[in-house]
């Protein structure tokens, strides 16, 4: 039962550096992104080919992730230069479904829809298997811990005003002085940044990843985390992001006391409790359940 | 050569369907509706229990497909898009995206996850030396272009049709003069309904049905709305036919799964150089 729930942890960690990422993304810019499951993969096959097939310590390959992910979080958000704010979720989500083709089909490099066997961990070896649970949550959340504090800085820098003045509207920004275009892609190749280096602790942690774990489905998880918590409040989405874990996790139960319902049904059910509760939210409490904070002239 | 070509119609026939449904629903609400695939997965499951579980003949199942799915679509209107119409056209994306989520997630708890099928003659496909085409496939073709020009003749001589192009153009100006707008909202939704509903069975037919059949879609017919000009029915149209052929085209040298990155390259490309699509004219932005 404890390794069950200090695994659901390392979960709940993973979502909230992704979580953390959007709101940097779309929370405090505006710029929307589809395409989570991409780039979480993207991090999570670099990663794992580095180490398996390069033979990379795992650190550099995480880093590795992290660097190729902004390149490619740079590209897409340069399509964004004339682009109204709904194509960029377009382009976002194609990109998504590409990542995920890519990796299905060439197998001479992803091995394709088997999945890819990584067996690099850090400290592997060292610990037995209880306190490495215990260690790689550790680890998970120094990462959330400093995730969080570079979000936190930015967003109460003069950088996050100019974010949130391109959010609210970007031609006021542009008026004075500001290269949108410039920060636009700045902002979103460092979200991007984070989501590569989600995956590949994620990569490491699992030791087995296929296509099928970065689906669309997992955008919307994340999506839910940040609407729930409160868009461009950062500590709101973490709590935002454990209660969508609490959800996903709780409903596995249903099954136990219900027992007509298979596990294909449960997940559809899944699906769709966690996309009424959205439209629930998105209804009547758009601002989440902790609103962003209104910043005071200092 | 010839095969290409006529491949290439038939993909666009597909998608021109639920291109146009987009692009008219984009027109006078501002906001792409990601929910249209599932809605085209729920025609193809309807024109499937009508024809399989009730026996019916196949006219007589799309004329049910595209009630049912005109009434799912018209009702995920009311209980869900209606009461946000002054959210922001992000907001709505997002809502549309759980509203597809959901759909196909109850027809995946209503049907199971597998692969089914039309009661369908089966025909062999009529070969001209190496040109090789089915009767159903031409039958597609035909419909598409027929409910093309009907939607055509409605837009352009109708009352309705007539109101719904002045409310796409200028939503405040099309209400200070009279319009009712919000009739002309349900009748888009129901008109968009009808043609999803319709293009489920076509795609029914033409390959097979299951839960996310129309997710993939969604890619590919987005490309073709936004080649045809966002918002311009004609232009859909013409957009789907080249989106169709560019997938047939470059099918040639790529894996045949690699499709769907055909229209996204589209979409890619097109928003770089002429985000207003081929035939639209350039936005004004205030």
């Amino acid at each position: 039962m404890i390794d069950y729930l200090i695994s659901i942890a390392t979960y709940v960690g993973f979502y909230m550096i992704l979580a953390l990422a959007l709101n940097l993304q779309w929370g405090q810019t505006g710029m929307v992104n589809f395409g989570i499951a991409g780039f979480y993969g993207l991090g999570a096959y670099t990663s794992g080919l580095l180490t398996i097939d390069a033979g990379w310590p795992w650190l550099g390959a995480l880093l590795a992730a992290g660097v190729l992910n902004m390149l490619f979080g740079a590209c897409v958000s340069f399509l964004s230069i004339r682009l109204r704010d709904d194509f960029l979720a377009i382009v976002t989500l194609g990109f998504a479904e590409i990542v995920r083709l890519v990796l299905l089909n060439e197998d001479w490099l992803t091995r394709g829809p088997r999945g890819l066997p990584i067996d690099v961990q850090p400290l592997s070896g060292s610990l037995d298997r209880e306190s490495y649970g215990i260690f790689y949550l550790l680890l998970v959340f120094v990462v959330v811990g400093f995730v969080f504090f570079v979000t936190e800085r930015l967003r109460k820098a003069p950088y996050g005003r100019v974010m949130r003045g391109i959010r609210e509207d970007d031609l006021v920004a542009e008026t004075l002085g500001k290269n949108v275009l410039y920060y636009r892609i700045q902002v979103f190749a460092v979200g991007a940044f984070f989501m590569g280096i989600a995956g590949a602790l994620y990569a490491h942690y699992v030791q087995n990843i296929s296509p099928e774990h970065f689906t669309p489905m997992l955008s919307i998880f994340i999506w839910m985390s940040v609407i729930f918590g409160g868009a461009g409040n950062n500590k709101g989405l973490l709590i935002g992001a454990s209660l969508v874990m609490m959800i996903i996790e709780g409903t596995r139960f249903l099954g136990d006391f219900i027992k007509f319902i298979d596990a294909g049904s449960l997940s559809s059910i899944r699906i769709i409790l966690i996309g009424v509760m959205m439209i629930l939210v998105i209804r009547f409490r758009p601002q989440g359940i902790f609103p962003e904070e209104r910043f005071r002239q200092p | 050569m010839l095969q290409i070509l006529f491949n290439g119609l038939l993909n666009g026939a597909v998608i021109a369907l639920p291109a146009i449904a987009f692009t008219m629903l984009f027109g006078i609400l501002k906001f792409p509706n990601f929910s249209i695939g599932a809605f085209i997965t729920v025609g193809a499951y309807a024109a499937m229990v009508a024809n399989t579980y009730f026996g019916w003949q196949l006219w007589l199942s799309a004329i049910f497909a595209m009630l049912i799915t005109a009434l799912l679509i018209w009702l995920s209107d009311q209980l869900v898009f209606k009461p946000l119409r002054s959210a922001t056209s992000i907001t709505l994306l997002v809502v549309s995206i759980a509203v597809a989520f959901i759909v196909e997630s109850i027809i995946r708890l209503i049907f199971g996850g597998d692969i089914q099928g039309l009661d369908l003659e089966l025909t062999r496909p009529i070969r001209f030396g190496g040109f090789r085409f089915t009767i159903d496939q031409l039958w597609i073709i035909g419909i598409v272009m027929l409910v093309m020009l009907l939607v055509s003749i409605i837009l352009k001589y109708t009352q309705l049709g007539k109101a719904m192009r002045a409310t796409s153009d200028n939503f405040d100006l099309a209400e200070v003069r009279g319009i009712n707008t919000s009739h002309v909202i349900a009748a888009t939704w129901l008109m968009g309904g009808l043609l999803l509903g319709l293009s489920g069975l076509l795609i029914g037919i033409d390959l097979v049905i299951e839960p996310q059949i129309g997710w993939f879609l969604t890619i590919p017919v987005f490309a073709a709305a936004i080649l045809g000009g966002i918002g311009s029915p004609y232009g859909a149209m013409i957009g789907s036919v080249l989106v169709g052929l560019a997938e047939e085209l470059t099918g040639a040298f790529l894996a045949p799964s690699y499709k769907v990155a055909v229209g996204f390259v589209i979409i890619a490309i097109l928003l770089m150089f002429r985000p207003q699509g081929l035939f639209g004219l350039p936005e004004i932005k205030k």
